[in-house]
């Protein structure tokens, strides 16, 4: 065989691979969708106090063919309508110098239930492991996948005991906030790739 | 009787003060000083080298930054945002700004130099996971400077 035929013949191949390739991507409406300004709030409701706080620079991205989804945020980041909440929250509760981020990785359970490619409403189960304050522990939560014209918002909310992450509340304030924290999560991710 | 007068004047102070410290407002980033500047490039290293250090630094202080807008991102209206560029197309200084400034952030080209001010957060983003390995400098309630 000649180094023509040989070279020819090893293009063919490559481009065999790189349709293939192609033809995954495209068929399942699958790739890569992602944000960088996804919000997370938190609300704690006691019958003496109610606060709220709010974080719009979420990172976010999940995998429409795997269905791997995986979140980071900035403690600091989180918003208080008031400034010494916001230093108790950072210094006291969550040493968010010593850990500043609070990170998800995990699955769409059910991914191959969203068609990416039709709009509408989906409902799917996230499961995974959120790490906060160092402490790691497992989460599932029903959320839902709303698809419109290929743009994707993801929701969803749950609760959570601060106590599970390390973070201890002084009986001094244990009357002003709860023990269940509520959990929103709003993000809309656009394809990336 | 001039006893009580002088407890209760201490009690009201003491009232006055807690009250004053529960109510403080958020630090105001157009009145204080920067206590650092940099370029976008110096900030993403000081923070992708030395996290930790860098953190007990500059974390919830005013600093300044300036550097060549890579993308504005107005995808969340609670919080319009530029992206600087600081290390190839893997590391960003990402800022935030308060919805009444995005006006101004209309007015700016992607590609343009600019100088912002704002609170730094910290770095966003993660090698160990794997969808999120682009990785930002994060400033919010920022202000543009030039």
């Amino acid at each position: 065989m000649n180094k023509n035929k040989q070279t020819r013949r090893l293009t063919m191949i490559l481009v065999g691979f790189a349709a293939l390739a192609l033809f995954a991507f495209t068929n399942h409406g699958g790739g890569v969708y992602k944000t960088n300004t996804g919000n997370i709030s938190f609300f704690s409701h006691t019958n003496v106090e109610d606060i709220s706080a709010i974080n719009h620079k979420v990172k976010t991205a999940f995998d429409a063919s795997s269905g791997k989804i995986q979140f980071s945020v900035l403690v600091k980041d989180f918003e208080f309508a008031k400034a010494l909440m916001q230093e108790h929250f950072n210094e006291n509760y969550m040493e968010s110098t010593k850990f500043p981020k609070a990170t998800f990785n995990g699955m769409i359970e059910n991914v191959e239930a969203i068609d990416f490619s039709t709009n509408g409403n989906y409902t799917a189960t996230v499961m995974g492991e959120l790490t906060i304050k160092g402490v790691t522990k497992e989460v599932s939560t029903t959320s839902t996948f709303k698809v419109n014209n290929g743009t994707v918002n993801g929701m969803t909310k749950f609760i959570l005991n601060p106590e599970d992450y390390n973070i201890e509340i002084p009986k001094v304030v244990s009357n002003k906030i709860s023990r269940e924290i509520e959990i929103t999560v709003d993000a809309d991710y656009t394809h990336s790739h | 009787m001039k006893k009580t007068l002088i407890i209760l004047i201490a009690i009201l102070a003491v009232g006055f003060i807690g009250y004053k410290m529960y109510n403080k407002p958020h630090t105001d980033v157009q009145a204080t000083e920067v206590l650092k500047s940099f370029s976008a490039e110096e900030l993403f290293t000081v923070f992708d080298l030395g996290e930790a250090q860098a953190m007990a630094q500059f974390a919830d202080q005013v600093i300044g930054v300036n550097g060549v807008v890579y993308q504005k991102d107005f995808g969340n209206e609670l919080e319009p945002q530029i992206v600087l560029e600081a290390n190839g197309d893997n590391g960003y200084i990402r800022c935030g700004f308060k919805p009444e400034e995005k006006s101004k952030l209309e007015k700016i080209k992607e590609g343009q130099s600019v100088k912002v001010k704002g609170l730094c957060k910290g770095i966003n983003g993660s090698e160990e996971l794997d969808l999120l390995a682009d990785i930002d400098v994060v400033m919010s309630n920022c202000i543009i400077i030039e």
